[in-house]
C-alpha cells in the first residue's frame, strides 16, 4: 500500500497538474499545524489563526501556537529541524543559515498548491510587498519566506526639547547639543548589527559565499574612496566623546527608561519606551552623518525584515505555506500595525494614513534609503561584536593608523574564516 | 576578674557583630530580590536600591496568566515532575548505595570504577545525544522524558549514600543474616530506618533538581508551548531581551515564590541534611 | 586511604582482567566439555535449561533469543551496515497536490545511524555476554545434575533475587538508566569527535562522515582550519584551571571559617544565623545568579551607587577603570575576580553545612587532652582540627575540583549575553576570557552547531579531569592515616 502510494503520488500530481482542474479535496483528516511567533505576537496570532480557520472552514484544522522569539528562532530550529514548528517567524538576517541547513521550504515549489487554495500565486504575493523585502527573502533566486514586517532596522530617536532637528543631522552637532543639555546620546556599538552602519555608510560591504563564509572588505578602501582606518577613527572620536554612551546590546531599553539620554539609536521596538522617556519632545529621524576627514558621510544601517517561513520538513507543508501567507497578507499586516505599531511591507498597508503618521516608522522608511540588507554568515557576529566593544571602550588608539589597520585585519580574518 | 569578664563580653559582641556583618553581606542580594519583587515598576530599577513605589501587582499578575507568564501552571508542572523524579532518584541512589556498600559480588569493583570514570565527563556534552535518544522514543516534549533525564542516571550519585551506609555496623547485618533475614529485609527494615538522615538528604536533593535545571528542560520542552514549561524555563524566558523590561519584576516575584518552599524545606531538613552529608562524606 | 584506594585501583584493574580471562576460559571449558544440550545451547539458548527441566527459564531464554533476532534484523541491520559511511542517501521529496503533503524518499540521517548503530553494538555486546554466561550456566547445571545435586526450581531462582542475588534486583534498573542516559550519549559524542558534524553537515538535510583525527589536529593548531582555536584553547584552559583552583579552595576555607565562627561558644543564636546563610543556597541559582548579574551590570544598581558616592571617579583617577562605569562583569580581570567572589557567596554556606557536620564528629578526647596540655586555640586548630578536616574532606576536595572544572551554571548565568570579549583573536573562535571549557563547548554546540569541536573539547576535559583525579589521589592524600581517627 505504502509503496503504491509512493509510486503513484508523483504520477498523480503530474496528472492533476496537467488536467489543470487542480482541486484540493476536502479531506476528513484533521490538518495539524504548529506555529511559532514572538511572545508579543501571541494574542494577534490567535486571532489571525481563528480567522484563518474560518476562511477555510471546509477543512478541519488543529493549529498549535508556540512561543519562539524572532531573534532566536534560528538557534532553536537548527538544533532539531524536524521538531521545529511548521510555520515560524524569524528575523531576516537568519535566512541564510536557515536555508543552508535546509530548514526553510522553497516556496516557489508550492506555487501550484498555493494557487489552488489561496487563489493567488507566489508572484502575486511578491508583487504585493515592497521590492526590497522580497529581495531579502530571496536566496539564490528562490523565494523562501513571506515578508511580515519592514521595520527591523534602527534610526535616531531624539528629544526635541534638547536636540533640534538640525542638530540631529550629524554626530558632531548631535553630541554638542547633548553636552549643552547635560545628557547623553546612546548607541550600541558592541553588535555587528549596529556598528556595521558606519561601514555601510562609507561604502563598505559584506557578502555571503555559497559555503556559508562571509566576504568582508572593511580593512581596505571602499567604493567611495574611504579607508576602513578612517571610518574606525571617526567611530573612535564619537565613542570617545564625553556625551556619548555606549550601551550593551539588549540593555538599551533599560537605559532609555533610566532617563539619562536625549537621543538614542534604536528601532521601532523601543518606540513606546522612548515615548515615555522623552514625553512631548519625542521625535525620530534618519541616522546622522559622521565626519571622515573634512567630509560628512551619511550613516548607513543594516536593514532587516521580519519574515514568516515554512519548515521544509513540515508534514502538511502545502497548508503550512497557505497559513504563512495568511499571517502576512495585507489584512494581517494592518492588524499587526494596529496592535503593535509594526511597520508593514505590504505596499497597500504601508500607504495608510495611520502608518504615515507614525513617527518611528516614517523614520525607518527615511533611513531605509541608506539601509543595506546585511548578508553575513554565522562567523560574522562574535568578531564584529568584539570589534565594536573595543571601539566603545577606546581600546584601539585613535592616532595609531597601524594599530587600527591591524585590528581591522584581525577582524576580517576572523569574519572570513571558513565555517566548520 | 571583673576586667576579664568585660573583656569577654566585648569579644562576644565583636564576634557576633562580625557574624551579623557577614550575614548582611550574604543577604543583600536576597533582600534586593524581595524589594524589587514588590516594586510597582515592571522593568529593572537601576537607580535606587529600594523601589520608588511599593506594590504587589506583580504577584497578582503572576496568578493571572497571560501568554507569557503562566506561573501557577508552571508550578504545578514542576511539582509533578519533581515528585516523580524524587521517588525514582531516591530509589536508584539508595539501591545502588546499598548494593555497593553492604553486598559483595564479583562485578562490584568494576561497576564502581565505571561510575568514577563516567562522572569525569562533562555532562553538557551528552545533552544533544540524550535529546536525540529521547526523540527516537518519542519522549521529547513530554514530562516522562524530562523525568527520565533527571532520574535515570541518578544512580551515579550514590557515593554519599554509600558512605553513610558504610557507617552502619557490619556486625548488625551479619547477625540479621544469621537469624535468617533476607537481604531485602535487612535493606528495608534495618539499614533504611537507621539511615534516616541520608534518606532525607537524597529525597531533598533529588526533589530540587527540576526546580533548578533550565538547560535540559529548555532543550526537551522545545515546542514553545508556554503552559508546558517548568518554573525554571518559564522564569528564565522572562529575561529574554525583548521581555525583560515588562517582566523583570514578575521574574523577581516568581523567584521569591519558588524560593519560599525550597528555603522552608532546607531549614526544616537542615539537621538531617548536615548529618546526611557528613555521615557520607566522613567515610567518602 | 590513599594507599588503599591506589592498591584497590590496581587490584581492581588486574582483578577485572583476571575475571574476564576466567570468564572466557570457563566458557571454553563449558563449550568443549559440555554434553549435547550444553553445546546445543550455543544455538538455542533455552536448550540447557530445558534438559534440566527448568522450563520457565528455558522459555525466558528462548524469548530473549527471539527478541534479539527480531531486534537485529528488524532494527539494527537498518543502521549498522551504514556505520562505515554514515549514510549516503540525501533527502529528496515530491509534493503531492492531493494531500498537500511532501512525500520523502527513504533518506539517511547520519546522526541516527550513529546513535542506533551504537545502541545496537551495546545490545549485541550485552547479548554476547548473556550467550556465553548462558553456556557456562548450562554446563554448571549439567555438572550439578551429574553429581546428583539439587537443581533450583524457578521459584527458588526468583527467591534468590531477594537473597544472595539481591544485588541484581537492586542494580538492574539504575545500571540500565546509566547505560542509556549517560554511557551511550558519552560514547556517541566520543565518536562525533572523529566526524565532521558541524553547521555545514547537519542532519537531516546533509550527511556527515568520518574524518579521523583531523579535529584534534585543528585544535592544536594543525589541520589548516582556524588557527585561533589553539590560541583560545590555551587561554580558556588556563582560566578553567585557575577558576577550579580558586573556587574550590576559597569556598572550602571560607566554609570552614564560617562554620568555626558559627559553632563557637561565643555565638548567640547560632541556629538563626545558620538559617540566614542557608537561604542563599535555597534560592535557585538561575534566580540568584541572574539577579546578581543585573545587580553588577554596567548600568546596574551597584554602578549607580558607586558613581553616586564617587567610587567610580576615584577608580578612574587611579587608572583602574577606563570606562564611565565599573566593568564588574564585563572586563577581564574584574570579571574573573567578581566571578570567584560571587561563587564564594553561593558556595560558602554549602561548605559551611558540611564542615559543621564534620566538626561535630571531631575526636573530643584529643581536643581535651590538648587543652589540658595548655595548647592555645590556634594551636589546637592547626594541629588537630585542620588535619582532621583535611583527612575527612580531602577526597571530597578532589571531586569538588573536578566539579568546578565542569561548573557550567555559575559561569554561564553570570556572563552569557553580558560579557563581550575585547580580544579579537578569541572572538574569532567564539571564545571569551571568562569561558570555561564547558561553557565554550556549550556555545559551540548551541549557537554554532560545531559538534565535532565541542566533542573534541569534551574529550580533552575528560582527560584533564582523569589525570588530575589520578595524580591527586596518589599524591595529595598520601600516608596511612586510616587508623588515626577510627
Amino acid at each position: 500500500m505504502k509503496l503504491t502510494k509512493k509510486v503513484l503520488a508523483p504520477v498523480m500530481a503530474v496528472a492533476m497538474a496537467a488536467s489543470s482542474s487542480v482541486c484540493v479535496s476536502a479531506a476528513d483528516d484533521t490538518i495539524t499545524l504548529t506555529l511559532w511567533g514572538a511572545e508579543e505576537d501571541q494574542d494577534l496570532l490567535k486571532e489571525l489563526v481563528a480567522k484563518f480557520e474560518e476562511t477555510y472552514s471546509d477543512f478541519k484544522f488543529d493549529i498549535q501556537i508556540g512561543v519562539e522569539s524572532e531573534s532566536t528562532a534560528k538557534d532553536t530550529i537548527l538544533t532539531d529541524v524536524e521538531a521545529a514548528a511548521d510555520v515560524y517567524a524569524f528575523a531576516s538576517d537568519q535566512i541564510y543559515d536557515l536555508v543552508n541547513a535546509g530548514a526553510l521550504a522553497n516556496l516557489d515549489e508550492y506555487d501550484e498548491a498555493f494557487q489552488a487554495v489561496a487563489g493567488k500565486s507566489i508572484a502575486d504575493v511578491k508583487a504585493a510587498n515592497s521590492e526590497s523585502s522580497v529581495a531579502a527573502a530571496t536566496v539564490n533566486d528562490s523565494f523562501y519566506a513571506f515578508p511580515m514586517a519592514g521595520d527591523n532596522s534602527y534610526f535616531l530617536y531624539y528629544d526635541s526639547s534638547i536636540v533640534s532637528p538640525e542638530d540631529a543631522q550629524s554626530w558632531d552637532t548631535l553630541l554638542a547639543a547633548a553636552e549643552a543639555g547635560g545628557k547623553k546620546v546612546g548607541m550600541t556599538l558592541s553588535s555587528g548589527w549596529y556598528n556595521a552602519g558606519f561601514f555601510y555608510g562609507a561604502g563598505f560591504t559584506t557578502d555571503l559565499n555559497e559555503d556559508g563564509t562571509t566576504v568582508m572588505d572593511w580593512n581596505g578602501t571602499s567604493a567611495s574612496g574611504i579607508t576602513g582606518v578612517d571610518v574606525v577613527k571617526s567611530m573612535l572620536n564619537i565613542a570617545g566623546n564625553a556625551s556619548f554612551q555606549a550601551v550593551a546590546d539588549g540593555d538599551l531599553s533599560n537605559q532609555i527608561a533610566a532617563g539619562g539620554l536625549c537621543a538614542v539609536v534604536s528601532g521601532t521596538w523601543d518606540a513606546s519606551a522612548v515615548q515615555d522617556a522623552f514625553g512631548d519632545g519625542y521625535a525620530a529621524c534618519k541616522l546622522p552623518t559622521f565626519t571622515v576627514g573634512d567630509q560628512q558621510v551619511q550613516m548607513g544601517s543594516a536593514f532587516g525584515y521580519k519574515f514568516i517561513g515554512v519548515n521544509a520538513y513540515a508534514e502538511n507543508i502545502g497548508w503550512a505555506a497557505v497559513l504563512a501567507e495568511y499571517l502576512t497578507n495585507e489584512e494581517a499586516q494592518v492588524a499587526r500595525f494596529d496592535a503593535r505599531q509594526i511597520g508593514p511591507t505590504n505596499l497597500v498597508a504601508v500607504e495608510s494614513d495611520a502608518v504615515k503618521a507614525n513617527l518611528a516608522i516614517t523614520a525607518v522608511i527615511e533611513q531605509s534609503e541608506f539601509g543595506v540588507i546585511q548578508k553575513v554568515g554565522g562567523k560574522y557576529w562574535d568578531p564584529a561584536q568584539t570589534f565594536g566593544e573595543n571601539i566603545a571602550q577606546g581600546k584601539i588608539p585613535a592616532d595609531d593608523d597601524a594599530a587600527i589597520q591591524e585590528a581591522l585585519d584581525t577582524l576580517v580574518e576572523g569574519v572570513t574564516a571558513p565555517v566548520e | 576578674m571583673k576586667k576579664m569578664k568585660s573583656n569577654r563580653t566585648s569579644t562576644i559582641v565583636l564576634h557576633n557583630l562580625l557574624i551579623a556583618v557577614l550575614a548582611i553581606i550574604w543577604l543583600i542580594p536576597i533582600v534586593w530580590l524581595l524589594c524589587t519583587s514588590f516594586s510597582s515598576y515592571s522593568g529593572m530599577n537601576t537607580s535606587t536600591f529600594f523601589p520608588k513605589e511599593w506594590s504587589i501587582t506583580h504577584y497578582v499578575k503572576l496568578f493571572q496568566p497571560d501568554s507569557v507568564a503562566q506561573f501557577p501552571q508552571w508550578f504545578l508542572n514542576t511539582f509533578i515532575i519533581a515528585c516523580f523524579t524524587c521517588v525514582i532518584s531516591t530509589m536508584f541512589v539508595l539501591m545502588v548505595a546499598y548494593a555497593t556498600s553492604v553486598m559483595r559480588f564479583p562485578m562490584r569493583k568494576p561497576l564502581m570504577n565505571m561510575a568514577v570514570i563516567l562522572n569525569l565527563f562533562p555532562g553538557m556534552l551528552a545533552m544533544i545525544a540524550v535529546y536525540f535518544t529521547l526523540k527516537s522514543f518519542n519522549l521529547t516534549n513530554s514530562y516522562a522524558g524530562l523525568i527520565m533525564v533527571y532520574s535515570a542516571s541518578s544512580g551515579l550519585g550514590y557515593l554519599i549514600a554509600k558512605g553513610f551506609f558504610d557507617t552502619v555496623p557490619r556486625a548488625l547485618c551479619e547477625a540479621a543474616r544469621i537469624d535468617g533475614c533476607s537481604e531485602a529485609r535487612i535493606f528495608f527494615q534495618m539499614v533504611l530506618p537507621m539511615s534516616r538522615p541520608i534518606v532525607v538528604y537524597t529525597v531533598i536533593s533529588s526533589f530540587l533538581v527540576p526546580w533548578m535545571d533550565f538547560v535540559y528542560a529548555k532543550m526537551i520542552l522545545n515546542a514553545g508551548i508556554s503552559s508546558k514549561y517548568t518554573v525554571a524555563i518559564g522564569l528564565f524566558k522572562m529575561l529574554d531581551k525583548s521581555l525583560i523590561n515588562t517582566y523583570f519584576t514578575q521574574f523577581c516575584a516568581g523567584g521569591v515564590l519558588v524560593s519560599i518552599p525550597i528555603s522552608a524545606l532546607f531549614v526544616i531538613m537542615q539537621k538531617f541534611y548536615v548529618e546526611g552529608i557528613t555521615g557520607g562524606a566522613v567515610k567518602g | 586511604m590513599a594507599n588503599q584506594s591506589k592498591d584497590t585501583a590496581a587490584a581492581a584493574v588486574s582483578g577485572f582482567f583476571k575475571a574476564i580471562g576466567g570468564f572466557f576460559s570457563s566458557f571454553g571449558t563449558a563449550a568443549a566439555k559440555g554434553d549435547a544440550f550444553v553445546k546445543l545451547s550455543l544455538l538455542w539458548w533455552g536448550a540447557g535449561y530445558a534438559r534440566r527441566k527448568q522450563y520457565v527459564k528455558a522459555v525466558i531464554m528462548t524469548v530473549l533469543e527471539v527478541a534479539l533476532i527480531l531486534f537485529t534484523f528488524g532494527f539494527a541491520m537498518d543502521y549498522v551496515p551504514k556505520f562505515g559511511t554514515l549514510g549516503t542517501v540525501k533527502p529528496e521529496k515530491v509534493f503531492n497536490m492531493q494531500t498537500m503533503k511532501n512525500e520523502w524518499n527513504d533518506y539517511d540521517n547520519s546522526f541516527q545511524i550513529l546513535l542506533f548503530s551504537l545502541f545496537s553494538f551495546v545490545v549485541w555486546f550485552a547479548a554476547f555476554v548473556v550467550w556465553m554466561k548462558n553456556v557456562v550456566n548450562a554446563y554448571a547445571l549439567q555438572k550439578k545434575a551429574e553429581a546428583g545435586k539439587h537443581i533450583n526450581t524457578f521459584k527458588e531462582d526468583l527467591h534468590s533475587l531477594k537473597e544472595e542475588n539481591f544485588h541484581i534486583t537492586l542494580l538492574t534498573l539504575p545500571v540500565l538508566g546509566v547505560v542509556i542516559f549517560t554511557l551511550i550519549p558519552i560514547l556517541l559524542l566520543i565518536l562525533v569527535a572523529f566526524t565532521n558534524y558541524d553547521q555545514n553537515h547537519m542532519p537531516p538535510t546533509s550527511l556527515f562522515s568520518w574524518v579521523g583525527i583531523n579535529n584534534f589536529l585543528s585544535l592544536f593548531g594543525g589541520g589548516g582550519l582556524t588557527v585561533s582555536f589553539g590560541y583560545s584553547f590555551v587561554r580558556v584552559l588556563g582560566w578553567t584551571l585557575v577558576w577550579a583552583f580558586f573556587s574550590t579552595f576559597t569556598t572550602y576555607i571560607g566554609g570552614i571559617l564560617l562554620s568555626l565562627l558559627l559553632n563557637s561558644k561565643k555565638t548567640r543564636l547560632p541556629k538563626l544565623w545558620r538559617t540566614l546563610f542557608i537561604v542563599t543556597i535555597a534560592v535557585p541559582q538561575f534566580v540568584s545568579l541572574l539577579l546578581v548579574r543585573n545587580f553588577f551590570s554596567n548600568g546596574g544598581i551597584v554602578n549607580t551607587i558607586c558613581s553616586n558616592i564617587g567610587l567610580t571617579g576615584f577608580l578612574r583617577d587611579a587608572g583602574l577603570v577606563s570606562t564611565s562605569y565599573i566593568p564588574f562583569l564585563s572586563a577581564p580581570g574584574w570579571a574573573h575576580v567578581m566571578i570567584i567572589l560571587i561563587n564564594i557567596w553561593i558556595g560558602v554556606p554549602y561548605q559551611m553545612l558540611i564542615s559543621t557536620g564534620v566538626l561535630m564528629n571531631l575526636p573530643v578526647d584529643q581536643l581535651e587532652s590538648a587543652r589540658v596540655d595548655g595548647a592555645t586555640p590556634f594551636q589546637i586548630f592547626r594541629k588537630i582540627t585542620m588535619p582532621y578536616l583535611l583527612f575527612v574532606t580531602g577526597p571530597a576536595l578532589v571531586t569538588d575540583f573536578v566539579k568546578n572544572i565542569n561548573n557550567f551554571n555559575v559561569i554561564y548565568l553570570l556572563t552569557e549575553n553580558v560579557y563581550t570579549t575585547t580580544n579579537q583573536v578569541m572572538a574569532n573562535s567564539q571564545a571569551k576570557e571568562v569561558d570555561l571549557l564547558v561553557t565554550w563547548l556549550f556555545r559551540l554546540t548551541q549557537d554554532y552547531y560545531n559538534y565535532k569541536m565541542a566533542s573534541v573539547i569534551g574529550i580533552v576535559v575528560f582527560i584533564i579531569c582523569a589525570i588530575f583525579t589520578l595524580v591527586a589521589f596518589n599524591r595529595m592524600i598520601k600516608g596511612d592515616k586510616e587508623g588515626t581517627y577510627q
